[in-house]
Formats: structure tokens, C-alpha cells, sequence
């Protein structure tokens, strides 16, 4: 029954059945908003403004960040990671005098009782270690000044365990809090740098379980309770706080990079897939919020969400929900939209949100409009526009490939451990862009880097930095076909 | 309310000066940030922000624990709430010193309400609490930084875990009353709900709470209630559907309430009839509503066979092509599933 009207009709506002309140209220005023970013019938297709973006970028690495910046002062090794992962989902490579000072930066906030802080002298801290291991994957090298052998691998454990609670969770800090988004910058660091062991891992997936509400997302934490001889109980494990896209997408991660050790666990947990999809889907807000993802109900749109809440769809295609398409001929050309996306979120109005309401004019990316651009808003809505544009999956063929491939430490014994070890690395790797799989708004010259769905790294920093510290030559890669 | 700011607390600063000009501090030696002159990426910091760390970090380094260490700290937190390794110095300095705690507490109650947003504030207080183990007057405290904030995620969870840590039922009594007072707010208010869900079914059973049938009834009664105030309501639909899968009950239990919802016009010749099990749509609702359309798809396909997939799948074909259009991908996902439940 459609008819094809000049303008498209203007978008119905969320129904406020009569009954306004503060929710529907700023929700009506952000929508508001958002309704003057929608073009035109017969306007032009929305560009990505790399050239403006990658200006930000350079002056906020080059000449430095504004005294705004001062409340990340406890996050350098973020601000680093979010600047320079920008630069790779743009395609752009830094010099290797650059190159130099963000090592150095980045090898400063090491702590010498391992970890890295939020700067030189802070205490070591999870979020930032993950932020410096990350910039060092891009950046880095092996050898003297180049990063990589100076992480203090040995001392990085220790820490690790130090910040191991009873319940399989870890504090991000010393006498600091627990919360998923720790555990997933543990693991990340750990998977990259083969630090991944049955101890340091045990529990952590019934931890993670435990965090998952009624609505189907993650919260940040959960609350444990032990009988008087120390059991920990099973029953109640409450979540503490309600489903949040932040938390959810790192739950899902860790859930991802935990997958080799599920064996070993005792308790055999498991997560509502079913319900953890139908609250992402819910998580996508309509056209009149431009498809825009929020991150929790009843809350508004933020561009960081396009990463958070569309980058975990890729993840939820591991344990099989909405299906790889490893099968499906790819016929597809760029810019048309065919069948073969079965993805279960709206590619296009991810896209269409980053790029009419993302972009701030006057470069770099934001939560949603009249706000300014920032460092991590415009990493991460970079990032969701990544895993719009492209399909990343886990393809069995590399996997068996690297399998096949995988030379043990002669040194070990071929026991669990190393077994483990060796399904943690072809795991983590066998990530592969589907060819012809890419739906790209705007036309091609909008198309950025595909980005790691598990880490949010390319592709080729993740196989450079592990298979230098699991001492392993990858296969080469086939293209990833119907025919492979 | 605390009427301090961040604005007064540049006065402190402007009053005693920089550290480095301060004679009681000059047997520290202030330690600079980076070595190298021009590292990546700097951040253009405050003369005052600079002064105190680099003072903070000459502390660090001699591993003085001292009551000006407090002072020290708090000069930073204040200009940076978010700067983790100061707070976790001042705990170790409250301990190592044996400072008064309820002093600490009462600073904190101005630096919550000031820093809302940080992680730890709300750390820091509830380490505090572990070991005063006072969490009566907490309560309090939580409800009216929810004045200011309420959906503050932080403020949610700090109240959870208060409660769930002492686990005493004296505080536990309030809190279905607490949460119908945020919800009488703005009863769209998605923390208030999980707050909700929290307290009626995952945190243990209470005096009062074991007769779980009646509890059940209260909850759908409530939740149902809540749907008849206002239809659309994402967080309510989720509500009622986490009380039925908690406790293993069928989706057709509420069939009969969810109908009128999923309709394209009210049925005027009922709305006179009070039925309390079956609160009818709003006067001003705009229906159908996509999640009660969803919930009775849903009744549908559990029902299964042919006949219980192809009515779901109708309705989900209505929210691809209609009412939901944004998930249209998800709803033919659900599609597709189903009628392959039937086709083999």
C-alpha cells in the first residue's frame, strides 16, 4: 500500500498515551531535535566526514586536549586508545615519530607492581590496562623503545589475581569496585598477551551469568552470598542495577572469550540468548529517533550505543542467534540493500543515525545533536558504523585453518592448559569479514576499516600482537566465500 | 542540600594558596607528570590541578599517611572526582591514620550530590559503610540524591547493594513504598521498575513475602495497573514479563488482559465495567500497542501447531510492516523461526 510520495511522511513521535512525564518529556524534546536532521526527499546521501574527523583527531594527539580533558586525567591510556583506534577504523596509519610518543606515553602508565594506571605514578587499574595493551597493538612493536616486550607479563598476572574475588569476579583496582566492564578489560588483556589460565578465569563465567536481569541485558554487578562455612550460594545472585548496553556488550564479550574454558567450569552456566536479543533489538530506537541505539528502556539514543548495544549483535551470532551467513551467496554489490542481510538490527538506520546526527560540523562524533564531539563518543560511533557497514563472523574454515597450523611450545607438556591456549587463539582469530557482506550508506567513499568484535581492534593488529606473544605464524587467509 | 560547589571549591584553593607556595607542605618534593617535555596527546591542566598532583605524586612516592594527606586528596578529588588513585589513597590513609569515619561520611554526602556520575563516590561510600555498618540513614540519603538524579545508575545499584549486603529486614520494609513514590514520578522510570524486580523477587524471601501466590497476584495486579495508565510504557511490558518467567507461568495467564492492547480501537461499550483483573487501555492511548501486540504473538506461538504460528506470525508481519517498522529484520527472524517449529 505504499505510494511514492515526494516527502517521506514525518515520523510518528513514541506514543505518550496522554500521559506526559519527565521520561516522555525529554524524550519528546530529543525527538524534536532529531526530526531536523532527517533530509529532505531528494537530498544528497549523507557523508562521513573524514577529512574534518581526522583533523579533530590529529590536533587532539598532536597539540593536546582541551582543559576540559582534565576530568580523564585518571584515563590517558584511554584517551590515547580512543584517539588512535579512531585513526584505524579510518584506514589512517600513523608516522613512526607519532608512533614513538604514544608508545611512550602509553609505557609510562605501566605500574611497577604490573598493570598499567590512568597515568605515570596512578595505581594499576583494569580499564586501563585494557586501554594501553589496545594502543599498544596498534602501535607497537617488538624490541627495544617498541612496547611490546616491555609489558611485565609476569607481574600483569599477579595483579590480576590480586583482584580476584571469591564469586569469580574481579575489583578493577585495589579496594575499588567490581563490574563487568573489568572483567572484560581483564580478559581482552589477557587473551591478547596469553595470560589466560583455569585459574585466573574460574567462576568468572557464573559471575557474568549472574548479571543478567529480567529485561534480558546485563547489569554492572551482582551481589553474592556465601553459606557460614564460605559456599558460595547459587541462589540468590542478584543483579545489582538495571540491563545496560555498557555492561551488556562487555558481559557478551566475556561470555565470547570465556567459550574455551565452559568445559572446565563446574557449575555449567548459561544466559538467556533468546531474552538478551529481544532486548538489544528493543534497545534500537525508531525512525523519528533516526535508528539511533539507547542504552537501557525508557532512556534516550547516545551514539556511543551504536557500539555498545549494534556491536554485540556480531557476538550473539556465536552461539548462533540470527545465524551466520557463511552459506549465502554473496551477489551483493556495495550500496545495495538485498535479502542476504538477515542481520537482526537495522544496518541502515544505525548508519543514517551516526551520519546525520553523529557528526559534529565541526569534526568528530557525539552522543546525539546539540552536543559537542568528544574523544570517546567519536571512537565509538566510528566503531558502530564499522559493524553496520560490514559483517563479521566466525568462520569455522579459519578456524580449523589456525588449528591446523598451531605449532606447540615445545617446552610444554600437551596438557589442558595448553590446549585451552590453543583454542583461545584460533578462536579469537578466526573473526572474518564476510566478502560481499558490507552494506555501506552513502556510497563507498563512506566505508571505514571492519573492527574486531570481541576487542575493537582491526583485524591485522589482533593477529599481529597474538601471534607474536603466542609465538604462532597464522595461515594465510582465503576470502571468505560460499565457495570456501 | 549541601550548598557547596565545585565554584566554592576553588575558593579553598584561592584562600591557602598553591601547594608549592604552602610552608607546611615545602618538605615534599613535587613530582612532574611526564620526564620528557612533550608527550603525546597532553592535557592542558589547571596551574592548581597541576600543583596538587604533582604534590599527590610525591606523597605516592614517599608513601607518607598523613591527616594533610587527606586535605591533599581532597583538593583533587574536588577537581577531579574521576581520579581513582586519590580516593584509593585517602581510604588507605583513613585507615592507616585511624581518621574519625563519620566525618568522611558527612564530607561525602556534599561530594555525592556534587559528582553524582563518578563510580567512586559511590565506592568510596559504600567502603565507608562496610566498615561503620550503619546503613538505616543511608536510605534517606539515596532518596533524595534521586531527587536530583532519577535514574542515576550509580545511585540504583548503591541502594541495591545496601540493601542486599545487610540484608536486615528492617531496611527491606520500605522499599515497595520507596518504589511506588519514584514510579508515581514518572512511572516510565526503567531503574525504579529493576529496582522493583529487585526487591520482590531477587533478593531472597522476607517476613511477609513467603505466601508466593499472593505475591504473584499482587505484582500483576500492580504491573497491570501501571499498563492501564499508560499503554506504551516499554518498562512495564518488560515488568510483567520477568514476573512470569521468573516464576515459570504462562504468557496466557494475562491473555485476556493484553487483548484490548493489541487492538486498533478501544472497545467503548466495556470501558464502564470495572474489572480489576483486566484494567482496560487508557482513554487517550494510542493503540495497538506495539509490545502488547508482541506479548500476544508471543502467547500464540507457545500455543505452537500451524494454526498458534501462523496467528503470531500475523501479528509479527503487522509489527515488520506497520507498527514496529525499525525491527522489521527481527520480527522475520521470529517468523522464520517459528514456521520452522512447524515444518519439520
Amino acid at each position: 500500500m505504499t505510494t511514492a510520495n515526494p516527502n517521506p511522511p514525518t515520523p510518528r513521535p513514541t506514543p505518550t498515551d496522554g500521559f506526559p512525564t519527565a521520561t516522555s518529556q525529554t524524550q519528546a524534546e530529543t525527538e524534536a531535535i532529531l526530526l531536523k536532521h532527517i533530509p529532505q526527499a531528494g537530498a544528497d546521501a549523507p557523508v562521513l566526514a573524514k577529512s574534518s574527523h581526522m583533523q579533530f583527531l590529529v590536533r587532539n594527539l598532536v597539540q593536546g586536549f582541551p582543559a576540559r580533558y582534565m576530568s580523564q586525567d585518571a584515563s590517558q591510556p584511554w584517551l590515547l586508545f580512543w584517539t588512535i583506534q579512531a585513526f584505524s577504523i579510518l584506514q589512517v596509519g600513523l608516522d613512526p615519530g607519532n608512533k614513538q610518543r604514544v608508545i611512550d606515553k602509553t609505557m609510562a602508565a605501566q605500574h611497577p607492581d604490573g598493570g598499567f594506571g590512568g597515568g605515570p605514578r596512578q595505581a594499576a587499574h583494569l580499564l586501563p590496562t585494557y586501554a594501553a595493551v589496545c594502543t599498544l597493538a596498534i602501535v607497537g612493536r617488538s624490541g627495544p623503545g617498541g612496547g611490546w616486550d616491555q609489558i611485565d607479563r609476569e607481574k600483569m598476572y599477579k595483579f590480576f589475581m590480586s583482584l580476584k574475588q571469591p564469586d569469580g569476579s574481579f575489583l578493577v583496582a585495589h579496594h575499588a569496585e567490581v563490574d563487568v566492564r573489568g572483567i572484560y578489560c581483564l580478559l581482552v588483556t589477557a587473551t591478547l598477551l596469553d595470560l589466560l589460565t583455569p585459574e585466573l578465569v574460574a567462576g568468572t563465567a557464573s559471575f557474568i551469568a549472574s548479571c543478567q536481569t529480567y529485561e534480558g541485558g546485563f547489569s554492572s554487578s551482582s551481589q553474592s552470598y556465601y553459606t557460614t562455612d564460605n559456599v558460595l550460594l547459587s541462589t540468590p545472585r542478584p543483579p545489582l542495577g538495571e540491563a545496560h548496553g555498557g555492561y551488556t556488550f562487555c558481559a557478551l564479550a566475556s561470555w565470547v572469550l570465556l567459550h574455551p574454558f565452559m568445559e572446565v567450569e563446574k557449575d555449567k552456566p548459561t544466559i538467556d540468548a533468546r531474552n538478551l536479543l529481544r532486548w538489544l533489538v528493543n534497545m534500537q530506537g525508531t525512525e523519528i529517533e533516526l535508528g539511533g541505539f539507547k542504552g537501557r528502556t525508557n532512556k534516550l539514543v547516545d551514539g556511543c550505543y551504536s557500539w555498545w548495544c549494534g556491536g554485540a549483535f556480531s557476538l550473539l551470532e556465536a552461539f548462533g542467534v540470527g545465524g551466520s551467513r557463511e552459506h549465502i551467496p554473496s551477489s551483493t554489490s556495495e550500496g545495495e540493500w538485498d535479502d542476504a542481510d538477515d542481520s537482526l538490527f537495522n544496518r541502515k538506520a544505525l548508519q543514517e543515525y551516526i551520519l546525520l546526527a553523529g557528526q559534529h560540523p565541526a569534526g568528530g562524533l557525539r552522543d546525539k545533536p546539540p552536543k559537542n564531539s568528544d574523544a570517546y563518543h567519536t571512537l565509538y560511533c566510528l566503531s558502530g558504523l564499522s559493524a553496520a557497514q560490514h559483517h563479521i563472523f566466525l568462520s569455522s574454515a579459519r578456524r580449523d585453518a589456525i588449528l591446523d597450523a598451531w605449532v606447540a611450545n615445545p617446552a610444554a607438556s600437551p596438557d589442558l592448559a595448553d590446549d585451552i591456549r590453543k583454542h583461545v587463539f584460533a578462536d579469537s582469530l578466526s573473526w572474518t569479514e564476510e566478502e560481499g557482506g558490507s552494506l555501506i550508506v552513502g556510497g563507498k567513499d563512506n566505508r571505514v576499516n571492519a573492527t574486531h568484535p570481541v576487542f575493537n581492534l582491526t583485524i591485522t593488529h589482533t593477529e599481529g600482537l597474538m601471534s607474536y606473544f603466542y609465538k604462532q605464524t597464522l595461515p594465510p587467509r582465503v576470502k571468505a566465500s560460499s565457495n570456501s | 542540600m549541601p550548598t557547596l560547589t565545585s565554584s566554592s571549591t576553588s575558593s579553598l584553593g584561592d584562600v591557602l594558596g598553591l601547594y608549592s607556595q604552602r610552608q607546611e607542605w615545602s618538605d615534599v618534593t613535587p613530582l612532574p607528570q611526564y620526564e620528557e617535555a612533550n608527550p603525546a596527546a597532553p592535557i592542558f591542566y589547571s596551574e592548581e590541578y597541576k600543583d596538587a598532583t604533582d604534590y599527590f605524586r610525591g606523597i605516592v612516592r614517599t608513601g607518607e599517611k598523613s591527616q594533610r594527606v587527606l586535605e591533599l586528596t581532597e583538593t583533587i578529588i574536588r577537581l577531579n572526582p574521576a581520579h581513582y588513585s586519590a580516593w584509593q589513597y585517602r581510604y588507605e590513609t583513613l585507615l592507616a591514620i585511624n581518621a574519625p569515619l563519620d566525618v568522611e561520611l558527612k564530607l561525602m554526602d556534599e561530594l555525592a550530590v556534587s559528582f553524582l556520575k563518578t563510580y567512586q563516590v559511590w565506592h568510596h561510600r559504600r567502603l565507608l559503610l562496610t566498615i561503620t555498618r550503619n546503613p538505616a540513614p543511608e536510605l534517606a540519603f539515596i532518596a533524595a540524591s534521586l531527587k536530583v538524579d532519577a535514574k542515576n545508575y550509580h545511585t540504583w545499584s548503591y541502594r541495591q547493594w545496601l540493601l542486599a549486603f545487610f540484608n536486615d529486614d528492617d531496611l527491606w520494609a520500605g522499599e515497595l513504598d520507596f518504589v511506588d513514590a519514584m514510579l508515581a514520578q514518572d512511572v516510565r522510570n526503567n531503574s525504579a521498575w529493576h529496582h522493583r524486580f529487585f526487591v520482590v523477587f531477587q533478593s531472597g524471601l522476607r517476613e511477609g513475602e513467603t505466601d508466593r501466590g499472593r505475591v504473584i497476584r499482587r505484582e500483576l495486579t500492580y504491573v497491570k495497573q501501571n499498563i492501564s495508565l499508560v499503554a506504551s510504557n516499554p518498562s512495564a511490558w518488560n515488568y510483567l514479563r520477568g514476573i512470569l518467567d521468573a516464576n515459570h507461568l504462562p504468557y496466557t495467564r494475562v491473555e485476556e488482559f493484553v487483548k484490548p492492547y493489541a487492538a486498533s480501537t478501544q472497545d467503548t461499550s466495556t470501558t464502564d465495567l470495572v474489572d480489576l483483573e483486566n484494567p482496560p487501555p487508557p482513554r487517550g492511548a494510542e493503540l495497538p500497542c506495539a509490545p502488547a501486540i508482541e506479548f500476544l504473538a508471543d502467547i500464540f506461538e507457545k500455543e505452537g501447531g500451524k494454526d498458534g504460528v501462523r496467528k503470531a506470525s500475523e501479528l509479527w508481519r503487522s509489527l515488520a510492516d506497520e507498527y514496529d517498522k525499525i525491527r522489521k529484520k527481527y520480527w522475520e527472524y521470529r517468523i522464520r523461526e517459528a514456521l520452522q517449529t512447524v515444518q519439520e
